[in-house]
């Protein structure tokens, strides 16, 4: 694509993500990009481990849980403003990211997964029994919108749905912005060799642990960040939405999106925040049809849908190109 | 003192036991196959169901149950095997890994359309208690220990006595040498799943037995299974066993001396210890 084109889609793309609450006349509609927009923060952070490094990580809940209580516990108990709770939120759930990455990044494949999906639950269950601090499951009512701003005269207010969107559509911008830095990075291109090879990094004398390691706190602070703002978003926490089934929730919308992809995540999570509303017709067969789609996906479409509509849309430009060309005349 | 240490440490080893059988199942299929089957423990959740409504509803006895359940629970362990993961069987690991958590999925919908979302305990008619010098000893416990070692024995035997055993342990040492010699690796990567699905059908029963089965518990019981992979040292049987064992009789002591409520979170601290000592495994070879 030439890059004027590229300019060009991004502009509209972004013209119209603006324009958005305006358009959308169902209040839960505008919800649900609420939600999307959270998510594809979530999902950004799990795209840099893994679709970047290779390495599953299966505790994308759990820091989301920490970001979500870091904030909401600062502002409701701890008295501080609601806009200094969200902004520290990400970074308590990055040091915590800090020191259980560095003992699980030890070990590889499997193993790294099953590591952090018990992280995973020993953060829920800490936060289902340490009652006093946390409400345990009854949860934590009453967590507040961050104030409004005041910029040169204009009043951003964050207390409704239109206001908090800007919010969190700047959030996941954030995010995807950060993903292209490292993408396009040293760090980027070591993380893909450790995609790669992991072996062949260690032999060329790059620490990749290192390099891992940064992936999974960068993971755990935009998912301390995604928990943050959904904290203040819904008003109410408790640790039922942070289990291992959101992990998998983050996986899935790496893995259907485009794994390693910085256009995949987003597409992932508005698929893992609208699918399950459209199945919601079938409830009660959601979780075996989402297991089917998880499945499928992953055989007859590995890479993602964003590679393949992109690979789809070269092949046609170059068809194209090929059938506007003047043919050669066929008679000598 | 010393009676309620030995108490927990009984306790400890009848769940152990069943860890044992649900971690051996996944050490064949990981040290084997190189599969991190994560859809096991609600596969052998599934079979648990089976048992139960066998015994509850058709009045088989639990033993007979068990055996009809491990019989639908290894056909179901190969046809995931052929659906599922073979497809992915050159792919990037990470492919089988993520197709292991929408079986997982699967499996748990499946499980709670099938079997509904209540909690159920199978009943068994081993319900005598002994006191031998102070220390309760529960029959159904006993019986628990008693079926899981005659499980994971048999397995062991099939594998090291029968010719489908020795391909089994071939293609586990060198896949293309087997393969080379003649040896049906597709075959293999049946006859593997099956047993591993037929022992964690077993491991599913008694935990419904002596615990219960619910919506979660399967999930519960793989994540255990592979704590215990990661003490023992992967794909290596015996460390299965004792890694089981051990995880098994700490999370007794730890629920009856330091708190029930976080039982689960120091099984996975121990898990998470050993890593930083032994990334190996206790039995691991390096």
């Amino acid at each position: 694509m030439s890059r004027a084109l590229r300019v060009g889609i991004g502009a509209a793309v972004a013209l119209a993500a603006l324009a958005l609450p305006h358009a959308l006349t169902v209040p839960y509609f505008l919800h649900l990009t609420i939600l999307a927009c959270i998510w594809t923060v979530l999902a950004q952070g799990q795209n840099l481990v893994q679709g970047f490094s290779g390495y599953v990580s299966i505790a994308a809940g759990g820091f989301m849980a920490i970001g979500a209580y870091a904030s909401a516990l600062l502002s409701v108990k701890g008295g501080w403003p609601v806009w200094t709770s969200m902004a520290l939120a990400p970074f308590v759930a990055a040091a915590l990211a800090l020191v259980v990455g560095y003992p699980s990044l030890r070990v590889k494949g499997h193993y790294f997964a099953i590591v952090t999906l018990a992280y995973n639950l020993v953060i829920v269950t800490v936060l289902n029994n340490y009652e006093s601090f946390t409400g345990g499951e009854a949860g934590m009512p009453n967590i507040q919108r961050p104030a409004a701003l005041v910029l040169g005269g204009l009043q951003l207010s964050f207390a409704g749905r239109e206001g908090y969107y800007y919010l969190v559509l700047l959030a996941a911008a954030a995010a995807t912005a950060g993903g292209a830095l490292v993408l396009h990075s040293r760090v980027g291109r070591v993380l893909i060799a450790i995609r790669q090879n992991e072996m062949v990094v260690d032999a060329l004398g790059v620490a990749a642990w290192r390099y891992k390691l940064f992936a999974f706190v960068a993971s755990g602070f935009l998912a301390g960040l995604a928990g943050a703002l959904y904290a203040h978003f819904i008003g109410f926490l408790n640790p039922e939405p942070f289990g291992t089934d959101q992990s998998m929730n983050a996986i899935l919308a790496v893995t259907l999106g485009g794994s390693g992809t910085l256009l995949g995540p987003i597409v992932g999570a508005f698929l893992v925040v609208t699918l399950p509303e459209y199945l919601r017709v079938a409830d009660t067969y959601r979780l075996v049809v989402y297991g089917l789609l998880l499945v499928l996906a992953t055989i007859f479409m590995p890479r993602g849908i964003v590679p393949m509509v992109s690979r789809g849309f070269r092949g046609m430009a170059t068809r194209l190109a090929a059938a506007l060309r003047p043919r050669p005349d066929p008679t000598p | 003192m010393i009676t309620e240490v030995l108490q927990q440490v009984l306790n400890g080893l009848a769940i152990g036991s069943v860890y044992t059988l649900i971690a051996v199942g996944l050490t064949i299929v990981f040290g084997i196959l190189g599969i991190a089957h994560f859809a096991h423990g609600s596969a052998a959740m599934s079979g648990g169901y089976l048992t139960f409504i066998l015994t509850e509803r058709l009045g088989l006895g639990f033993f007979p149950a068990m055996a009809v359940a491990l019989i639908a629970g290894a056909a179901l362990g190969v046809v995931l095997e052929r659906l599922a993961y073979r497809p992915v069987r050159d792919a990037p690991q990470i492919n089988a890994f993520i197709i292991a958590l929408g079986l997982t999925m699967i499996l748990e919908g499946g499980n709670l359309l099938l079997f509904g979302p209540d909690q159920v305990v199978i009943p068994t008619p081993y319900q005598r208690v002994y006191t031998v010098g102070g220390l309760v000893v529960a029959e159904l416990r006993i019986q628990v220990m008693l079926t899981a070692a005659l499980a994971v024995a048999a397995m062991a035997i099939f594998v090291s006595r029968t010719r489908a055993g020795r391909s089994i342990r071939a293609v586990a040492q060198n896949r293309q040498a087997a393969v080379l010699m003649g040896v049906n690796a597709d075959a293999v990567a049946t006859m593997v799943f099956a047993l591993s699905s037929a022992l964690g059908v077993i491991g599913g029963a008694l935990v419904g037995a002596l615990l219960a089965i619910a919506p979660g518990v399967g999930e519960g019981l793989v994540v255990k299974g592979f704590a215990v992979l990661i003490l023992g040292g992967l794909g290596s049987i015996p460390g299965a066993i004792v890694g089981g064992l051990v995880l098994g009789v700490s999370e007794a002591l730890a629920a009856g001396f330091i708190s029930s409520a976080y039982k689960d979170v120091i099984a996975f601290l121990v898990m998470i210890g050993v890593l930083l000592v032994r990334p190996e495994g206790l039995l691991g070879k390096r």
